[in-house]
Formats: structure tokens, C-alpha cells, sequence
């Protein structure tokens, strides 16, 4: 297999950008990454762009197309990728293999969401929960906040874990947002304040939930052996991994236990030939708090039922034994949905290249991700390394 | 009113209970099952109460949502009648009922429990 190599990154900030439209977040991005890889007179062989609700929340299809013309790369092969929530770990995924068959040499992944014109209430909340199986959870009026809550209250019980040690993680995250220029927000937040939001799910309340946001996300990928043309410092990805898991979430043995995540990470894991340890720097998909505190005991760091814990004493913090979401996480980044797994392998991007500012982890060498789709039931990691 | 049932299935191979979705066992990927069914109380695994519903739901301010187990195995999700005192292991009864007429118009029905 060929080497990947990441060259070059775009970000739009994250938010609610109102003269913004999902195919400009898209563009946009493109365009950043582009520009920032040296890339603007190349062709590409292939686009993945990245999207769970263009159709649903801006009655687009055929994205794909539409940002290859756009933006100049015809006749670049173009896809639209969907795995829900992970469908940006899924593109870059599809570009990994791409490039590490030999198929490929110059690759484009894209994600982006368009999410905050939507006003009709639960609209939204309707459209992601269309994730859940239909028949078993789907009709009752399940959320996926609502699963997260159920997920909470089990793993307290179970783990006998107080509440403030799992918010704790939105606390940590709005902190770190607070030096990322491209977070939705970048504020910080109490502990009290947190504990005491309004509920949403019961016992999840609104600071344990991320954000509704827009946003846009690329990156340039190419062989190792191309990306030396280009750039003196690449990231490569020496580690990727994917696996679902049971869509009726309460089919699961033990609900606490993310079974995809463990194999997947494992994978991508295997495949760079490293392991939990080796790990300096991590971007967990916190759309809820409570999944941050268990994907980091999956993810291998901490043993089950002490993820929260860990999170609440401080060895996940910038500085902390692993640090978890320096950019903020999609607590305090923004949650926009295809943009979001793109979004967290930029943000090692950066941090493997020391170029993450006041929230630089030091001397970081070695990153990976979890970007959760379905609620846990198709998940993907990427390891990623300095060389 | 006759009493709701709960119908899961059980693979002929590998016995490995499972939601009647599954076309192949989980497991195992065998085609042949056993039907298996229950009725009557069931204990509450896990629940939340909902304050944000999806739009399906516009017409309520919150509802509780709850997993259940019986005691040969069978799990379901459903809505439970009431969000007050409810608690983890308590007993319930299920029901089966119009819940709310989806975006499209249609009706759609599924299981709320009642705690005993």
C-alpha cells in the first residue's frame, strides 16, 4: 500500500453563518484547502464530499457534481459520502484507500453542513433521529439526545457515577473552544451553570448537548511520494478503521460499551502499529458528553466506567496525561454534521504540526479520532502521525 | 382490550434471541427461527424524559421514554404513560396504541408501558 499524506487543510468557522449556503460552505472549504496545499494548478483525480442532510435540510442531491464545477476540478471522479454523523471519517476513509491502492494520486475530501436556517421546531432533532431504526425506536419518538440521556442515566447507575463528572467534559471543551478561532462558540462555561441548564433529556440537559451549527471542512491528500512536491511537513494517516455495530441500540448486551469503537480503533490501531499508549493527542465525537466519557475507555485509554472520571480530575485536559478535543470538541467547535469528522482530523493536522496556537498539546506526535455515526452504530477512526 | 404481546425471535442454530428484523441471525447468519413471545409485566432497564420531542411529536411538551425487559429476555422500547416517579427496575405493563399522526398524515401506533 502507498502511503497517505494529508498536505493541506481548510476550515470555515463553524456557527451560524446566515449569507452562507451549504454549497458555498463546500466551496469555501475547497478552496482553503486547495490554496493551502500548494495544489491551485493541479488536477485531481477524485472528490469525496461529505454531507448527512443535504437533501432533507437543503433540498440539494448530486452535491458532489455540483462542487467539482464549481470550484474547476472537472472531470475529477465525485462522490457523495453518507454515514450519517461519520460521514466525514467515511470520506476520508474512501480517500485513504484510494490513494494507498495506487488509484488515485490527488484526492479532495470535503464535508460541510447547512443546518441553522431551519426554524420549524424539532424539525431538526426529526431529521437526525431518522438514524434510529425505524420500527423498534424510530415511532415511539426517540431522539437521539433521548438515547444519550438513556445512555447516561445507565452508565451512572451502572458505574455508580455522579452527574457533574461526565458535565465536566462540557466545561473542559468550552474551555479549549475558547483558543479555537474557528469554534462555534468560544466562551467558557461553569460547572454550575452546566449542571444546572435546561433539561433536555432527562438527565441530559442542554450544556451536555452539542450545538446546531453550519460549517464547512477540507482536506488534500495525496501518496507520500507525491506530497513530497508539495509540502515539507505532511501528516500522514497510518491508521484507519470502520465498524457498526447493532442499529437497535438496546439489542446491545451492555449499552455502556461501544463494541464498533473498540474494533475499529483497533483496526486503525493495528494497521499503524501502535497503541492506546502511544496516543499524545485525541478528537472524540462529543455530541453528548456522556460519549466522550465512554469513548475514551474504548478508544483504550481509560478502563470501563472511569472515562468520566478521568475527564472530571483532569487527565483529558491540554496537559493531562491524554489530552481529549483541544479544538473544542462538538460541544464548543459546532456540530456541523458531514463537516465534523473532517473537522477532527484537521484539528490533529494542526496539532501534529504545531500549529494550534494557545491550544497546542506539546510535542504532539501521534493523534486519532472517533466520528460516530447512527448512535454508535457505524463508527470510524483515523490515526494519524508526524513522520 | 386484549393484552399487548411482544414477539421476538430465536435462532434455530445458535439460539441467539433477537428483534424480529433481522432477515439473518445476528450471530450466526441463519435463516430459520423460533417464535418467541411475551406479555404481561416487564421491569424497566433504562428511561429519559424528553423535553425537546422531534417534530413528529409537536403536539406534546415532553414524554417519557423507556427500555423494557422481561424475564425470558425480550427487550422493547416504548413511551411510558406517565415522567413522575419512575425509577430504574420498576415494573411496567405494556400497551399498544395510536401515539401521533406523523409528518405525512399518517397514524402511527407503538408500545407506552404502565407502571404497575
Amino acid at each position: 500500500m502507498n502511503k497517505v499524506a494529508i498536505i493541506g487543510v481548510g476550515h470555515t468557522k463553524f456557527g451560524k453563518l446566515e449569507d452562507k449556503n451549504l454549497l458555498d460552505l463546500l466551496c469555501d472549504a475547497s478552496l482553503q484547502a486547495i490554496e493551502n496545499s500548494n495544489t491551485n494548478d493541479k488536477d485531481f483525480d477524485a472528490v469525496y464530499v461529505s454531507c448527512m442532510l443535504a437533501e432533507t435540510l437543503n433540498h440539494m442531491t448530486a452535491i458532489a457534481s455540483a462542487v467539482v464545477d464549481r470550484i474547476g476540478l472537472i472531470p475529477a471522479a465525485a462522490d457523495h459520502v453518507k454515514n450519517g454523523p461519520a460521514s466525514g471519517g467515511s470520506a476520508i476513509k474512501n480517500a485513504f484507500y484510494s490513494i494507498a491502492s495506487g488509484a488515485c494520486d490527488m484526492v479532495l475530501v470535503v464535508g460541510a453542513e447547512k443546518m441553522t436556517h431551519i426554524t420549524t421546531p424539532g424539525l431538526i432533532t426529526s431529521a437526525v433521529a431518522t438514524l434510529t431504526h425505524h420500527n423498534a425506536e424510530r415511532i415511539h419518538g426517540v431522539s437521539l439526545p433521548s438515547l444519550a440521556g438513556m445512555l447516561t442515566r445507565t452508565y451512572m447507575e451502572k458505574y455508580n457515577v455522579p452527574k457533574e463528572w461526565i458535565t465536566s467534559i462540557a466545561v473542559k471543551n468550552h474551555k479549549n473552544g475558547m483558543n479555537n478561532p474557528y469554534a462555534h462558540f468560544q466562551k467558557e462555561i461553569t460547572l454550575e451553570k452546566a449542571l444546572n441548564s435546561p433539561i433536555i433529556a432527562d438527565p441530559l440537559r442542554l450544556y451536555d448537548i452539542c450545538p446546531i451549527s453550519d460549517g464547512g471542512a477540507a482536506m488534500v491528500l495525496c501518496s507520500a511520494e507525491v506530497a513530497k512536491e508539495f509540502c515539507d511537513t505532511p501528516v500522514l494517516i497510518t491508521g484507519v478503521g470502520q465498524a457498526t455495530d447493532t442499529h437497535i441500540v438496546y439489542e446491545r448486551e451492555d449499552l455502556t460499551v461501544l463494541k464498533a469503537l473498540q474494533i475499529c480503533s483497533k483496526q486503525a490501531y493495528n494497521m499503524a502499529k501502535k497503541t492506546p499508549e502511544d496516543i499524545d493527542v485525541c478528537e472524540a465525537h462529543d455530541a453528548f458528553t456522556i460519549l466522550e466519557a465512554i469513548q475514551s475507555e474504548d478508544l483504550g485509554f481509560f478502563k470501563k466506567g472511569e472515562g468520566a472520571k478521568a475527564a472530571y480530575e483532569g487527565l483529558t485536559e491540554i496537559g493531562g496525561v491524554i489530552p481529549i478535543n483541544p479544538s473544542g470538541g462538538l460541544k464548543a467547535r459546532g456540530h456541523p454534521l458531514g463537516a465534523t469528522g473532517v473537522a477532527q482530523v484537521i484539528e490533529l493536522f494542526w496539532q501534529l504540526r504545531n500549529e494550534a496556537g494557545k491550544r497546542q498539546v506539546q510535542n504532539a506526535q501521534t493523534g486519532i479520532t472517533c466520528n460516530f455515526g447512527g448512535f454508535g452504530n457505524n463508527i470510524v477512526s483515523i490515526l494519524v502521525e508526524r513522520k | 382490550m386484549s393484552e399487548t404481546t411482544i414477539i421476538w425471535k430465536k435462532c434455530k442454530k445458535c439460539g441467539k434471541l433477537q428483534h424480529p428484523d433481522h432477515l439473518r441471525c445476528i450471530q450466526c447468519k441463519n435463516t430459520t427461527f423460533n417464535i418467541v413471545k411475551s406479555s404481561g409485566d416487564c421491569k424497566l432497564l433504562t428511561y429519559t424524559i424528553l423535553t425537546a420531542p422531534p417534530s413528529e411529536y409537536r403536539d406534546k411538551k415532553s414524554y417519557a421514554i423507556g427500555v423494557v425487559e422481561y424475564s425470558n429476555g425480550l427487550k422493547a422500547m416504548g413511551q411510558i404513560t406517565t415522567s413522575e416517579n419512575l425509577k430504574i427496575g420498576m415494573k411496567l405493563s405494556p400497551g399498544f396504541k395510536k401515539l401521533t399522526d406523523n409528518l405525512d398524515g399518517q397514524k402511527i401506533f407503538g408500545l407506552i408501558f404502565k407502571p404497575i
